[in-house]
């Protein structure tokens, strides 16, 4: 399957469970992206690991060294799964699956290239030693457990983001 | 509710006939069942559902075909990742390793994930009584926690409250402002236990499945709170039944598909945890201690056995939503951890027929729960079998064997048959006499029965 149609079902699916998925062609469109998204954010956490990481530009002012008490967290995910709308993220490289856990808002960075057709795909090129954490994520944090009323944002972000790159 | 530990006999029909008289449980269930049908109708549109149902059902049978080799690599592979592997027999077993566990770690605040087979083994009236402070943290546990109940659906279990009931009890229990608004009372809940995540010594989770070429636990959550549980606590005790096991990660997909659909409608449930082992030494995510116990309590013997498929069940709950008698009555007149089809089968073969036989009423045979399970459960076929045994080894009431014994001898013979009708008919104002309710909701024979018409 082509790149664009893989791009397109993602976005198709991803929006389907909630999830704000954005699409954009270069690093300072990203940032203007970013910028809109976290105008209101005061505690921003982003691990600045790699390279989509270090390139991104916010006010330093209203960043912050833990994600423990963060509004929102800005981060490279490894993978998207176009079948589910689903992002992945893992503790490889020594990385904390809880930034994208406990901040109310979680913004994910997905390369176009790290989007995989189907959940098959991505656990046939996973390798022998798998991460000792590997999280789907599928939209935002949510429950019915009252009266079936579904709502958003239980113990997890009320609010997820992806910016494909 | 009586806890399944009491050795005596499940009072269903009492059960049943009080939950019918409570209105607002009735519209309660009758609501989510018809909800939860919906969105599985809707979730497996569009997808080639009976080839998957097909592959999962094999694939479980071989997983049952091998239960002792896939437990065992499962424990070799989590073992080499740094987990501890601990082996149950039985509930008290169970109970009193994740107790030990916690001593061994002078751990005291314990938060936990929704696990049915931590209720199975009633973990946390033992966990209490030895002191340890134990908290609900999936927000239908925890409203079912606090209002000292115990969950009447083993997805929504909360289902039985009204939002007016939840937002009273969140008021005396909490202290916060009545609101009968579910967005704030969850947000109530979230920051309630925020800092519970965060002061736990040890979390406990039960697990969707385990695999056996990785050693990972895998479980499925929509709230987040089960990744809270598994990553913030030093301590992680997971606790999941040996049936659980699946062979390779590169199964996950299939019921990563089946799963999520059967149970709520959705394509995957918004968090899915893959945990391999315990916390690499200076890596920061996962817990620094991962203890898994494998529960047995019976399920090696019902493997054994002739009704070993019911351990095909992945607990999604699509048989509970369909079935005509759980929709009506809910899940407490079951007095058991499992209601709706699948838990009268599990609970019979678990606890035996002495305590469990009476909740063999609760089916209309109707089969439906066996059209929708998502890996073909026969779970018509298995109730017909125990409901044989429940005659067989002399726990049909004395009324049910007569009346069998007599339809039996009467449709043997025309003239036993003739006479039964005439009886029936010169009868009939005297057993309306003797009991109305009954009597009353049957037809009135005929003179002119079929036999009569066509001759």
């Amino acid at each position: 399957m082509k790149n664009k149609e893989l791009i397109r079902i993602f976005m198709e699916n991803a929006s389907k469970v909630a999830a704000e998925p954005f699409c954009v062609t270069n690093l300072s469109e990203m940032n203007q992206i970013l910028a809109k998204i976290l105008e209101k954010d005061t505690a921003i956490y982003c691990p600045n690991m790699t390279e989509l990481e270090k390139s991104v530009q916010l006010d330093p002012t209203r960043l912050v060294d833990t994600f423990m008490h963060a509004t929102a967290t800005v981060e490279e995910v490894v993978a998207g799964i176009a079948e589910t709308g689903s992002i992945v993220v893992t503790s490889a490289n020594n990385r904390a699956v809880q930034v994208s856990l406990l901040p109310a808002r979680h913004v994910a960075i997905l390369s176009a290239s790290n989007i995989f057709e189907t959940l098959d795909d991505f656990f046939n090129g996973i390798g022998d030693t798998i991460p000792s954490n590997i999280t789907f994520i599928t939209g935002p944090s949510r429950t019915a457990d009252i009266e079936l009323t579904l709502t958003i944002g239980v113990h997890g972000p009320e609010k997820l983001f992806i910016i494909l790159v | 509710m009586k806890k399944s530990t009491q050795p005596c006999r499940i009072n269903f029909r009492q059960n049943s006939q009080e939950a019918l008289q409570n209105n607002s449980l009735r519209h309660a269930m009758r609501y989510a069942t018809d909800t939860f049908r919906d969105k599985r109708f809707n979730g497996i549109q569009g997808v080639p559902f009976e080839e998957w149902r097909q592959r999962a059902s094999d694939l479980k049978i071989s997983v049952l075909e091998n239960l002792s080799g896939y437990g065992d690599q499962f424990a070799a592979n989590a073992t080499r990742r740094g987990a501890i592997i601990h082996r149950a027999v039985d509930a008290a077993h169970a109970r009193e390793l994740v107790g030990d566990i916690l001593h061994d770690h002078g751990a005291i605040n314990v938060v936990k994930a929704k696990s049915m087979v931590t209720e199975e083994i009633h973990l946390n009236k033992y966990l209490d009584d030895r002191g340890f402070r134990v908290i609900e943290t999936d927000l239908g546990e925890y409203i079912v926690q606090i209002a000292g109940e115990t969950p009447s659906h083993i997805l929504a279990p909360a289902l039985h409250k009204t939002r007016h009931q939840i937002g009273k009890l969140f008021c005396d229990k909490l202290g916060c402002d009545f609101s009968d608004e579910p967005h704030v009372l969850t947000n109530t809940a979230r920051k309630v236990l925020r800092p519970e995540f965060i002061k736990a010594d040890a979390g406990i989770c039960g697990a969707n499945f385990f695999v056996a070429d990785t050693g990972s636990i895998v479980l499925f959550t929509n709230e987040g709170n089960g990744r809270m549980v598994t990553t913030l606590p030093p301590l992680l005790i997971v606790v999941t039944s040996i049936e659980k096991a699946l062979p390779s990660i590169k199964d996950l997909p299939l019921f990563m598909r089946l799963l999520p659909r059967s149970a709520t409608g959705q394509v995957l449930s918004s968090y899915l945890s893959i945990i391999s082992g315990d916390q690499i030494p200076g890596l920061p995510s996962g817990s620094r201690r991962l203890h898994v116990i494998l529960l047995d309590n019976g399920r090696s013997e019902i493997a054994d056995g002739p009704h070993r498929e019911i351990l095909k069940c992945i607990r999604c709950g699509a048989c509970m939503n369909v079935c005509p008698v759980y929709g009506t009555i809910g899940g407490h007149a079951y007095e058991s951890t499992y209601p709706g089809p699948m838990g009268v089968i599990l609970s019979t073969l678990l606890n035996g027929l002495e305590r469990s036989h009476p909740l063999l009423d609760a089916t209309t045979l109707c089969g439906a729960c066996s059209e929708v399970c998502p890996v073909k459960v026969p779970l018509l076929k298995l109730l017909y079998e125990l409901r044989e045994r429940r005659v067989e080894d002399g726990y049909a009431t004395s009324m049910e064997r007569f009346g069998m014994l007599g339809f039996g001898l009467a449709a043997n013979s025309p003239f036993f048959f003739e006479t039964g009708q005439a009886l029936a008919k010169t009868l009939w104002s005297l057993a309306r006499l003797l009991s109305p309710v009954t009597v009353n909701r049957l037809p009135v024979p005929t003179d002119r029965t079929f036999k009569r018409r066509m001759s």
